[in-house]
């Protein structure tokens, strides 16, 4: 409560030194960092997953501005004229990032797949990042040798829900019956108990996991992206008036290699890994 | 004599209450009432809801009618899953928790170290959450990877409901077997039968009777509490109803869902009712 009148204090303040420094002539301009349309003009307001894993975000502080997701909100907050100390970061679940109504922040960034059936009821930016879809296994299972789709729709599938790894399965693999579990820890578990042979994730997401959180896992071979899954994008709340905006300011940095850079970054370059393409 | 007694006292009842007639008369106006505060008070909600500013975005992702249509072929699905994993908890916990029951209400001294135990068992098992439950049995025994036994989520997960439902059935039983007069127990015994033969034959066709009510309380409470399940991976309703939500962000097919375990469980409520207004009669020997 006194976070929120803080809020709306600190708002006001910030509306009426607008209104001050125009000279009391116009509204605060738009696009700009006092855009009357932001949650907090003056601020830019993200919310992120709580907890976020590297290397989308490093060390699950977003604030650091290490990873390849807070990196590239401080370089397109500083594409649309906000310095480094305006990003305000608040953390919600999947859940709430999708429910309707509107929202204490301007937009959601935690790897949210930009599909056409989730644009009729919230709004995205455009994408930032196509990853491709890796297979994770144990040592000894049947997806070790497969060397097709046909060979992986025989294995015992797992996946997280909120990701579009069942989708995936779904659409591209012809899995329709994958064990879908709460997250990916559940996903893991599962793979020990030896109820699921494989599963998928996002690559960068595969390499994390196979490196530090189940180091016994293994990712057996690298799958094309889903041509239904448009990658990465920003979630907006359906409509959002910012939109338009931000789009212009993610063009200006795809253009000028910025988010290629990140890239190079924070993401492994493809590993040398077998595709399986059909 | 006994003849003219019972003609006197024939004589001597009160004559019967004038009967009630055109009662549909003064019904009229009280149902009429309720009629229309029943309305007033509905359509005054949903009046409400529908002019609520944010309705139309609501209608559109919470009880959109192609999103139901699109969702309902694999929630139903899902559904037949929960209906086979209730009725097979059921009729699991049914016996086992009788097993229990039976096994805490013997009284020779020889059985004292069960007993114990079946003490120490609704003491664990009923002070632990269904879905901690769940989650040890669906993941860690399997984890255990030992031979001869599945590691199937599906057999793991309704074992755990098994023996959480049991623990609070294994109670009702209980009461409903203490509830039973001790006099019952002395003339069975009297009779000439053994402990057990009192427990099977005196006891226990009571004590269900005396509980049917509270227990059908938990079979409702069953057949949405399989939907925990869902932690481990199994595809349930609830299960496909979130996959649905997660990939389209459409949560119509929550709603979808809720209407599936409506259909199942409104008509067990109603099937609780009834008995217990029958038992009741039974009971209290009210004139019916």
């Amino acid at each position: 409560m006194t976070e929120k009148t803080d809020t709306m204090r600190r708002a006001l303040v910030a509306a009426t030194l607008a209104f001050g420094l125009a000279g009391g002539a116009a509204l605060a301009q738009e696009k700009t960092t006092m855009d009357p349309r932001l949650t907090t003009p003056g601020k830019l307001t993200v919310a992120t997953g709580d907890p976020v894993y590297p290397p989308w975000m490093m060390n699950d502080a977003p604030e650091s501005g290490e990873g390849f997701e807070n990196a590239l909100i401080y370089a397109l907050a500083a594409e649309m004229g906000f310095a480094k100390e305006d990003v305000v970061w608040v953390r919600t679940g999947f859940d709430e990032a999708i429910t309707p109504g509107p929202k204490p922040y301007d937009f959601n960034i935690q790897q949210f797949s930009v599909t056409e059936q989730r644009k009729e009821v919230v709004g995205f930016s455009q994408v930032y990042f196509q990853p491709d879809k890796a297979v994770i296994a144990l040592p000894g299972s049947p997806v070790e040798a497969a060397t097709s789709y046909a060979d992986l729709r025989s294995a015992r599938w797992g996946a997280a829900l909120g990701t579009t790894d069942n989708d995936y399965l779904v659409n591209v693999l012809g899995v329709t019956e994958a064990a879908v579990y709460d997250d990916q820890a559940g996903v893991f578990q599962a793979m020990q108990a030896g109820q699921i042979d494989a599963t998928l994730a996002a690559l960068p997401t595969a390499l994390f996991v196979t490196a530090v959180q189940v180091p016994e896992a293994n990712i057996v071979a690298l799958l094309p992206p889903d041509p239904n899954d448009r990658g990465h994008g920003l979630l907006f709340a359906k409509d959002n008036p910012l939109i338009p905006w931000v789009d212009e300011a993610l063009s200006g940095l795809i253009g000028a290699g910025k988010v290629q850079d990140l890239k190079n970054t924070w993401l492994v370059a493809n590993p040398d890994l077998p595709v399986i393409s059909e | 004599m006994k003849d003219l007694t019972t003609e006197g006292a024939a004589a001597r009842r009160p004559p019967p209450p004038p009967r009630r007639r055109r009662e549909w008369r003064a019904a009229l106006v009280p149902t009429l009432i309720s009629l229309a505060s029943i309305a007033l008070v509905f359509g005054l909600m949903g009046w409400l809801v529908t002019t609520a500013e944010h309705w139309p975005r609501i209608q559109k992702q919470f009880f959109n009618l192609d999103a139901m249509l699109a969702a309902w072929p694999r929630v139903l699905q899902g559904f037949w899953i929960n209906m086979k994993i209730w009725l097979i908890a059921l009729a699991c916990i049914a016996l086992w928790a009788m097993v229990l029951a039976v096994v805490r209400s013997l009284r020779a001294p020889w059985f004292a170290p069960f007993r114990v135990m079946v003490v120490l068992y609704i003491d664990l098992f009923r002070g632990i959450p269904a879905l901690l439950l769940v989650l040890l049995f669906g993941f860690g025994v399997p984890a255990l990877q030992i031979p001869g036994l599945p590691n199937s989520s599906l057999f793991w997960g309704t074992v755990a409901m098994v023996l959480c439902y049991s623990a609070y059935v294994a109670e009702i039983y209980r009461s409903g077997i203490e509830a039973v007069h001790e006099g019952q127990r002395a003339a069975a015994r009297s009779l000439g039968l053994t402990e057990w033969q009192t427990m099977i034959y005196a006891i226990l066709p009571q004590a269900l009777r005396n509980v049917t009510p509270a227990l059908m309380n938990l079979v409702v409470a069953l057949q949405k509490d399989v939907a925990l399940l869902s932690v481990i991976g199994v595809r349930d309703a609830v299960r496909e109803a979130q996959i649905y939500t997660a990939s389209t962000f459409n949560y119509s097919s929550l709603i979808v869902a809720a209407g599936l375990f409506l259909l199942a469980t409104v008509p067990m409520a109603r099937l609780a009712d009834y008995v217990t207004a029958r038992d009741r009669a039974r009971r209290l020997q009210m004139a019916r």
